[in-house]
């Protein structure tokens, strides 16, 4: 294993303090920097491909296709999206017209909110760092990323790396284990983005509390499937084995469990074997399209769930700690008690559950954390809604698995377990951004209306509040009524009226009132 | 202070189990039944004005009309939005167009987060409960309601009227004072909305880290105002002094200090005094439109910063720690290290800090905490983008104070010391749903685009994906042009592959049967 330099913990206040520097200065003000930057971060990865996908392989057996399918793929997409959008994102936003406030042009537009920390798992290391690093720069912020120390070879080579692609001042790489993401959690951050694992997010989110600092949590959880007997077996069997074996199964939104009718397993095993005989046609062990697991604890702890479950295996099961070697496998027969169901697995081990009917299975979800994804297979449109509108999960997905995480313009986020706060896009950009609101009240707004706020108050004030404010939806049960509301307005309008015609005080405020206009 | 209207710690996890219950009982699925419960929102309060005014008369000493302009208002315009917009807010939305993926369809639906907590402070007791309360029944969610203790009038009469005008299940009101929070602040929430001051947002979120439960925190900061020597004066002190006298400057929003350049310090001055004046003909103590402060501690509090200051008092000045009564007050010559401008002094107390230029304002304002507003006054539009391009802040307001939070549309919200996340609207309705993403792929694409992905890989698999995969932008330092078409050349070979093996293959055919094109 390569080793990994690990950042001196008492240099990261430095880190801190030069990226805060750095984004007091303002240069992440100009939306071409931005550009620029996260252009940068493409030809990061497309300049050092092969070197980026020899790391991987090195930190995980990783093939090279998968490096560009999960890693490279999803980043590009999300560099080319940010780098189209930077500008119409960062966009005021007018509000929609409300006569009794647009005098005053209400706004909102997005600043940035200041020097964000990201850290990332050793899953998909590039991915999951420059996927919402491309997000922090649209928004104008500076960084700092932690890679994880279990991807050694990776680590050390995004730290070589980023300083020559990005500018060195705003964007850090800080390396190390706990006591160096301990250090960088005690500073005080703008925005926090963990991904990775509960236990783990409750003490970055217990770090964040003392500095009152918004969080981002993508975590994982047992994403299941809902086998609906009447689907296409076999393309049910292809895109769900493609999504449990990918990376050796360590992808969040892998799925972790298959729930089918219990008449229906045999079928579903058969398509099963079938795939597995494709996909692997001389064994997994030997095939260049298999990964293995990141560290030997990890593998030693998913042995340890194939040893103890209860179920019965139908393909795989063979395991070589030493090597970081789980085999392809999948369990039938289990049953929601069982070790497979205990933990995420995060390995190549699918279970299946096999369930009475659709309604067990939907109880089944619901008596559980909320995943990432419910993944259901089956054309029937009924039997998708029905399975999704009894269950919450961060996405719902039909007839296909872990893609959804690639599509450039789909959030990614989390609920409840499953984290909180989105990945992916706009829905990024708007983690790392503070809408900052604002308008702009002219002085003739005051002379025209707002006039009765100002002590001492007046009879008339109700009269004002209930024609600005007053106007409910109709009581449930009752008709709507109407027309009050522009009642008071054109009584108003009158009123105005005369008062400019008939009088000198009139004539001037109109005056005043027109350059107002002008102005606006 | 009575307690006996406090809700027995013992029955707080059953008000939260009788919610999360109601919740997944499905009930609030119903976007009619939504739009029930929100109207129903809104006549709770229209039906009982007379008596909400009368408690904030007690809590606060507050004018009829503060509680209409700030309480009532608010609320109001929250309803009437989130009644007219609920089906706009919760339709399921097609996710921008992507040509690799449009097959499958890619949607974006806002969905409950499922049970919110809201923990509101005493300022604006309605507003900061009902204008939520709106924006979660919109999003779907169950509510839990924890009103200030140190409004106990407007406490009860929450408690009260909740359980008559909604679902009794899906809605309730704790009460109490810390014991009672600290067990509510125990059970697991699915999104927690805490208004008040960061020492107790602190406490909050070290609660909601247990649960990894997501937070909006609105909090408060010392909102400074810089004034434009050549802004209108009269209007700029009318609004500023309006701003720190409604609600007796119990607001968050409230301007706390004004950052004048010293030479124009007396005219302002002399603008405060004779909008004063105006204010209050008779003196504020006896008049009719003057707010008290929320307990005898927190006017003693300011009494002390008062007592304390090196500044010079203009007006105001005087206090009745019994009557909880703070005159509106304007001290001039204030310094940094001034008493008042320590903590945020959350009273009817202005300071004018007296500065060379607008740059020193800018330094003053960037050295301490995000404020949750930065307010100018002028009529220049670069001495404006000057101020607001060089602070942050939660909103940045010229020529006006304190009232953007009624403003339908935009929302309000803090960064920083000031908190986080948004109140008010659509932004609301977001903070208390989840966007679920939704696709569905046709088995037709994996024969046609993306079949590659499958094991054992293959070489040209890797020369599928890379066509498949975004272009990259121009090279920042090279002048080169980002080569397109590349990818458009896939799609054709593509296409024309997938017409040929249609029309020459057997399962081709087979196929095209099958999709019954």
């Amino acid at each position: 294993m390569s080793t990994l330099t690990y950042t001196a913990v008492e240099d990261i206040p430095k880190v801190h303090a030069t990226a805060r520097k750095a984004f007091d200065s303002g240069k992440t003000k100009s939306l071409t920097f931005r550009k620029e930057q996260i252009a940068q971060l493409g030809y990061l990865i497309k300049d050092n491909a092969d070197r980026l996908r020899e790391a991987l392989h090195a930190d995980l057996g990783r093939p090279y296709e998968e490096t560009d399918m999960l890693d490279f793929g999803p980043a590009f997409g999300q560099i080319k999206l940010a780098y189209e959008s930077v500008e119409k994102w960062n966009k005021p936003q007018s509000v929609d017209f409300s006569l009794n406030w647009f005098p005053m042009r209400p706004k909102m537009f997005p600043e940035p909110k200041g020097v964000a920390l990201l850290i990332a798992p050793f899953n998909i290391p590039i991915f999951l760092l420059f996927g919402p690093l491309t997000s922090a720069i649209a928004a104008g912020n500076a960084a700092v990323l932690k890679p994880s120390e279990q991807t050694p070879a990776t680590s050390q080579l995004l730290a070589e790396l980023l300083p020559k692609y990005l500018d060195p001042e705003l964007y850090h790489i800080v390396n190390g284990g706990v006591p160096e993401t301990t250090r960088l959690l005690e500073l005080q951050w703008d925005h926090i983005l963990y991904t990775g694992n509960g236990r783990v997010a409750r003490i970055v989110a217990a770090a964040a509390a003392k500095h009152l600092t918004p969080l981002t949590l993508e975590l994982g959880g047992k994403n299941p499937v809902v086998l609906d007997p009447k689907v296409d077996i076999k393309m049910a069997a292809k895109r769900i084995l493609w999504g449990r074996f990918s990376n050796s199964g360590q992808i969040c939104v892998c799925p972790e469990y298959v729930l089918v009718p219990a008449h229906f397993q045999d079928t579903f095993v058969d398509a099963i074997k079938e795939t597995y005989q494709s996909f692997f046609p001389e064994g997994p062990e030997n095939s260049k399209s298999f990964a293995r697991i990141v560290t030997e604890a990890h593998a030693a702890r998913i042995k340890r769930l194939l040893d103890e479950t209860k179920g019965k295996i139908v393909v795989g099961g063979q395991t070589d700690v030493s090597k970081r070697y789980i085999a392809p496998t999948v369990v039938r027969d289990v049953t929601g008690d069982d070790s497979l169901m205990s933990e995420e697995i995060f390995g190549p081990v699918l279970a299946i559950v096999p369930v009475k009917d659709v309604d067990e299975a939907i109880s089944f979800i619901r008596a559980r954390d909320y995943p990432l994804a419910v993944y259901v297979f089956s054309h029937d449109k009924k039997f998708q809604r029905k399975v999704f509108e009894n269950t919450k999960s961060g996405a719902a997905v039909v007839n296909e698995t872990v893609v959804n995480a690639g599509v450039p313009s789909l959030p990614v986020g989390g609920i409840g377990p499953s984290g909180t706060g989105y990945y992916s896009g706009k829905h990024a950009f708007e983690q790392f951004s503070h809408y900052r609101t604002t308008l702009n009240n002219p002085g003739w707004v005051d002379t025209l209306i707002f006039n009765f706020r100002y002590p001492p108050f007046k009879p008339s004030y109700r009269k004002y509040t209930a024609a600005l404010f007053g106007n409910l939806p109709p009581r449930p049960g009752q008709k709507p009524s109407f027309a009050k509301r522009w009642g008071f307005w054109i009584v108003f309008a009158l009123v105005g009226a005369s008062s400019v015609l008939l009088t000198k005080q009139g004539r001037l405020l109109s005056l005043t009132q027109l350059k107002g206009l002008i102005r606006a | 202070m009575s307690t006996s209207f406090y809700t027995p710690i013992e029955d707080i996890p059953q008000i939260h189990k009788r919610a999360h219950d109601a919740y997944r009982s499905g009930k609030l699925k119903s976007i009619a039944y939504r739009k029930e419960q929100i109207a129903q929102l809104g006549y709770l309060l229209k039906d009982n004005e007379q008596r909400f005014c009368d408690a904030l008369k007690l809590d606060l000493g507050r004018p009829v009309q503060d509680t209409i302009f700030f309480d009532f208002a608010a609320v109001y315009v929250e309803v009437k939005m989130a009644y007219d917009n609920i089906e706009k807010w919760t339709r399921s939305q097609r996710a921008e167009f992507s040509f690799n993926f449009f097959a499958m369809g890619p949607r974006l639906r806002s969905e409950p987060k499922g049970v919110i907590l809201g923990i509101a402070p005493f300022n604006v007791p309605v507003f900061m409960l009902l204008s939520p309360l709106a924006g979660a029944i919109a999003g779907g969610n169950a509510m839990v309601l924890k009103p200030s203790e140190q409004t106990p009038a407007t406490a009860q009469l929450l408690a009260e009227l909740i359980p008559k005008y909604l679902d009794r299940d899906l809605f309730h009101v704790i009460n109490g004072g810390v014991p009672e929070t600290t067990k509510v602040l125990e059970l697991k929430w699915d999104h927690i909305l805490y208004t008040g001051n960061g020492r107790v947002g602190r406490i909050v979120a070290r609660a909601a880290a247990e649960h990894l439960t997501p937070l909006t925190l609105e909090l408060g900061g010392k909102n400074p105002v810089v004034v434009d020597p050549k802004c209108d004066v009269q209007m700029a002190a009318r609004r500023i002094l309006w701003g720190r006298v409604s609600n007796a400057g119990q607001i968050c929003l409230s301007p706390e200090y004004v950052l004048v350049p010293e030479h124009f310090q007396d005219k302002f001055v002399e603008a405060l005094q004779e909008v004063y004046k105006s204010f209050y003909p008779d003196g504020p103590r006896n008049s009719d439109s003057y707010c008290r402060i929320v307990s005898e501690a927190h006017t003693k509090r300011i009494k002390n910063l008062i007592d304390q200051t090196k500044g010079t008092i203009v007006f105001g000045g005087d206090a009745d720690i019994a009557e909880r009564y703070i005159a509106p007050t304007v001290m001039r010559d204030v310094r940094l290290d001034d008493p008042l401008m320590g903590e945020e002094v959350f009273g009817p107390v202005l300071s004018i800090v007296p500065v060379k230029d607008v740059d020193e304002a800018i330094n003053i304002i960037n050295e301490r905490d995000h404020p949750l507003a930065v307010y100018v006054f002028s009529q220049d539009k670069a001495f404006l983008n000057k101020v607001f391009d060089n602070t942050e802040s939660g909103s940045a307001i010229a020529n006006e104070t304190v009232i953007s939070c009624g403003v339908p549309g935009i929302p309000m919200g803090g960064l920083g010391e000031s908190g986080y996340g948004y109140y008010t609207g659509k932004h609301m309705f977001d903070e208390f749903t989840h966007i679920r993403v939704s696709l569905n792929n046709p088995g037709w694409v994996d024969k046609i685009a993306f079949g590659f992905r499958f094991p054992p890989y293959k070489p040209e698999g890797e020369k599928q994906l890379r066509a498949l995969s975004s272009s990259l932008p121009p090279r920042p330092t090279s002048k080169q042009q980002a080569v397109n078409g590349k990818r458009w050349g896939l799609w054709l070979a593509v296409l024309l592959a997938g017409a040929s093996w249609t029309v020459l293959t057997e399962p081709g055919r087979a196929l095209v049967k099958q999709l019954k094109f």
